[in-house]
């Protein structure tokens, strides 16, 4: 019996294709309805709010001001500590907007009443007098300084850091070409499809927050710092969660608002963000590299110098202090470059908060490399897959460590390329399209390679507990909302067990519940959080077999343990496993359970992928295929893995062509999918998928990698290859929008 | 009909084939009268600008965005929800085929995702991949990709054919 590898069906699914799953707006409870009031203009002085039509409206409870809220908001947000080092940073206190109100759709009032229609009328009426200040929308006029976000900070620059290997002058200057370089990533919006939402309720003592989440256990430390309220006292419970894709690990002071109005009403209070809110709550990417490449005649890739720019917008975000950390030493990618000088900004603008998305960091530093390693193919009219394999990092030389001390752990990148040109059938689709664009279409082919980092600790958690019946629950710190890793898991669990997948239950997401846990998010969720249950069940496996022991008036080492029996080696005497952990409740030590919390490390998966492009006369591109190859360590069930590179790949596309936040003195423009282009069926390219047969393992029990980020970290650099090689322009920004073909 | 403001209106519908009377707002959206009035959550609010489809329910047979429509306009008008399309606890034939396609991942474009597909195969039994994908392309998910989507839909098209 053998569970893992094979594509076993999503043990949950039932209530969501029924209608019984439980989002957060779909909790009954008594509770007071929040909405908020949002300031019109990018930066102003908050003068006077006029709240007392509101107050007098049927069903309005309360309209509070930041000056209100902020008496309970006691800290601000963010950074998250555990992955950001806060002291090089410039951080402004964010909390609810107080005394002035720094981008347009900031929430500047509260207002609570007893449902949301009345809610929303009330807000109406809230009229907020707000005097203009001088606001800097625009990243390039924010790193001038001239107009300040953070008067206090005096300057807009939230970090710049130095990322230094090797003696990238020298290199250059021994260079045989030089090439300047302009590669950018545009804002887009990570659009879960369901938006966040809350409800805090507050009996006197504790806090009982349902949160639509990826991070629990953090957002209780969160809340627990920022309200002054011990942990002890807050619990914080994941309901279902409609996708995060890392905007879910962010904190926003509309959520703090609804608990500090909860804990001031002595109510239950909530808010749901409707699509709009959404959309101005939650914003991601847009980061600039501007630099020069050094590399020889013959395609080696020399020297990279240059400066990175990365968009904050107007405060610091519990999650996009990673990004201008974490982007410079990920530009080496897969490729033997050891000669690099990049300095690393992050700017503060009068714009909404951004926070990550999906690959953060990896997707950024992989299309500047991609783009680079395209620009040299360019330059020397080489092929795309002979310069990549004139740069990878030999197989011969791993573990890599890569010029910024990142330890490449397993892996052969070239042969890896070689495979997958050929299963992925590279060469012959560049030769169809050719032949194409000869009959006079616009269709072409763009390959795009990448390496990773994913598997993140610092550390996972997990209880596996045998109930009296023999059944199984396994308590983990992962919180898995829509990958299916808890079937992935159940899987792991059922093998070290050797009992029926039936009989084991996942559970996750309540912070009671559940005593730690770090959470999902950095395709770190099998590899962490399935190790650390795979260790908890095999501590509990040897418990059982100590309670099978002590039943047979064996020694331990004389218990046997296969297919769901113990056996008694010597006598042939056998108890089967039910019978076991009846009899662990009945003697001595009633129970059988075992916790673990694993330390856990990086990891980097990599990959090839190719897109297959078509462009219209009217310069609008489609993907018609996507095809990957990927090398993403042990793969436990095969359908969810291709799961992830589907759903990275679709929103690949979306960043490469038609996703864009578009942001100006009036505040963000793209409010509604009407404006803001997410891939719908029609757009979506038929998938290929394809995991390296001859994996290379991670160090991780489970052997697997991570694989919830791959598509959307290399994605947008095939793609954008692809609309090269079908129209002969040149590309180096995402998204590439129509009037940028037809330009 | 005129009403004043704050007036509620008496509506009388069929929902999942049971009846329900109720006074609602004439402002009131049909999805926030399905989830309030009658907790029938399984239908789920997206966008509320009836580009996403999360909230689609069949109205008299056709599916609808209920963002989009009035409790009052579904007055004496038949309805059926997610929560509708299962009988005996038993799964629909395309219920069925989005979980053995692994046709979902976080769960809520499915509601909407799977009564879209009813209202399609109810309207045609037979469909190639290139008409699914325009029938659904009012149906947003963000997880899927929708390969597995438009396979499940083409297999249930084929478990109701047999």
């Amino acid at each position: 019996m053998s569970y893992a590898g094979k594509s076993v069906k999503r043990l949950y699914d039932d209530k969501f294709v029924t209608g019984r799953s439980t989002y957060v707006d779909d909790i009954k409870v008594n509770s007071l309805y929040a909405t908020f009031v949002r300031s019109n203009v990018a930066h102003g002085v908050i003068k006077r709010m006029h709240k007392e039509d509101a107050l007098k409206m049927r069903g309005v409870v309360a309209v509070f001001t930041g000056e209100e809220l902020n008496q309970l908001i006691k800290g601000g947000i963010g950074p998250w500590t555990t992955y950001i080092d806060p002291r090089p940073w410039k951080i402004p206190l964010w909390r609810f907007a107080q005394g002035e109100t720094k981008y347009n759709g900031e929430p500047v009032a509260m207002v609570v009443a007893q449902d949301k229609y009345t809610a929303r009328d009330a807000a109406e009426t809230v009229n907020v007098d707000i005097e203009p200040l001088e606001a800097v929308i625009d990243m390039e006029e924010a790193k001038k300084d001239k107009v300040l976000v953070h008067k206090e900070l005096g300057t807009n620059l939230g970090y710049v850091g130095d990322f230094n290997a090797g003696d990238a002058e020298k290199a250059l200057s021994n260079a045989d070409r030089r090439v300047e370089v302009e590669i950018a990533n545009n804002r887009l919006i990570p659009s879960p499809m369901e938006p966040r939402g809350i409800v805090s309720q507050y009996d006197g003592a504790n806090l009982t927050i349902w949160y639509s989440t990826q991070i629990p256990h953090f957002a209780r430390a969160e809340f627990s710092r920022i309200f002054n309220i011990p942990e002890s006292r807050i619990r914080v419970i994941m309901p279902d969660v409609g996708g995060g894709f890392g905007s879910k690990a962010h904190i926003l002071p509309e959520e703090l608002a609804v608990i500090a109005a909860s804990i001031r009403l002595g109510k239950t209070v909530r808010w749901t963000a409707t699509r709009t809110e959404e959309m101005i709550a939650t914003n991601s990417r847009h980061n600039v590299f501007r630099g020069e490449i050094g590399f020889k005649n013959d395609g080696t890739l020399v020297a990279i110098k240059g400066t990175l720019d990365v968009e904050l917008g107007a405060y610091l975000t519990y999650t996009e202090g990673l990004q201008p950390t974490i982007i410079p030493p990920m530009i080496p990618g897969p490729y033997r470059v050891r000669d690099l000088a990049i300095r690393s900004r992050a700017i503060y603008t009068n714009t909404i908060p951004i926070t990550m998305y999906r690959g953060a960091s990896r997707p950024e530093a992989t299309f500047i490399i991609e783009r680079i390693m395209s620009t040299v193919a360019d330059e020397l009219k080489m092929d795309d897959v002979e310069v990549r394999m004139r740069n990878l990092v030999r197989e011969d030389q791993m573990p890599y460590t890569n010029p910024f001390g990142l330890k490449y752990d397993t892996g052969d990148y070239p042969t890896l390329l070689k495979e997958g040109v050929k299963v992925l059938e590279y060469n012959k689709l560049k030769e169809w399209a050719e032949s194409e664009r000869k009959k006079g279409k616009k269709v072409g082919v763009g390959l795009a390679y990448y390496l990773e980092i994913c598997g993140f600790g610092p550390y996972e958690y997990s209880e596996t507990r045998v109930n009296e019946d023999g059944s199984v629950i396994v308590a983990i710190g992962g919180t898995p909302h829509g990958q299916g890793t808890e079937t992935a898991i159940a899987q792991l669990v059922a093998d070290e067990l050797q009992i029926p997948i039936e009989r084991i239950k996942v559970t996750w997401g309540d912070s009671e519940a559940i005593p730690a846990g770090t959470g999902t998010y950095g395709s770190r969720t099998l590899a962490i959080a399935g190790s650390a249950a795979m260790a908890s069940s095999r501590q509990a496996l040897e418990k059982m077999k100590r309670v099978a022991a002590r039943s047979m008036k064996a020694d331990v080492e004389e218990i046997e343990y296969r297919n769901g029996e113990f056996v008694h080696k010597k006598e042939g005497k056998k108890m089967s496993w039910d019978a076991v952990a009846r009899e662990a409740y009945s003697g001595k030590e009633p129970g059988v359970s075992a916790s673990v919390t694993l330390e856990g490390d990086v990891t980097f998966p990599y990959g090839v992928h190719v897109a297959v492009v078509e462009v219209d006369d009217y310069g609008i591109a489609r993907v018609k295929e996507y095809r990957a190859y990927d090398d993403i360590g042990r793969v436990i069930n095969p359908a969810l893995a291709e799961g992830q590179v589907h759903g990275g790949g679709t929103q690949a596309v979306g960043q490469a062509l038609y996703e864009l936040a578009i942001i100006n003195e009036n505040g963000q423009l793209a409010v509604t999918y009407a404006d803001y282009f997410v891939p719908t069926a029609v757009e979506a390219p038929r998938f290929k998928s394809y995991f390296a047969e001859k994996y290379h393992p991670s160090a991780y029990l489970t052997k697997s990698k991570g694989v919830g980020e791959a598509s959307l970290i290399v994605g947008p650099a095939a793609i954008v290859r692809a609309i090269e090689d079908a129209t002969g322009k040149r590309f180096n920004k995402t998204p590439v929008t129509p009037e940028d073909i037809l330009k | 009909m005129q009403v004043e403001p704050g007036q509620r209106v008496r509506i009388r519908v069929k929902v999942n084939g049971v009846y329900y009377e109720d006074e609602v707002e004439p402002r009131k959206l049909l999805v926030d009268f399905l989830r309030e009035n009658l907790n029938l959550t399984g239908t789920k609010i997206g966008c509320d600008t009836s580009t996403c489809g999360a909230c689609t329910v069949l109205l008299n047979g056709k599916s609808v965005k209920s963002c989009t429509v009035l409790a009052v306009q579904a007055d004496g008008k038949e309805i059926t929800t997610i929560e509708g399309l299962s009988s005996d606890s038993k799964l629909s034939p395309v219920q069925q085929a989005f979980k053995d396609n692994f046709a979902l991942q976080c769960g809520f474009c499915t509601a909407g995702m799977i009564v879209q597909a009813h209202y399609i195969l109810s309207e045609k039994r037979e469909m190639t991949e290139e008409e699914v994908r325009d029938m659904i392309h009012g149906n947003i998910c963000r997880c899927t990709g929708y390969q597995n989507i438009v396979n499940a839909i083409l297999d249930a098209s084929r478990r109701m054919r047999a």
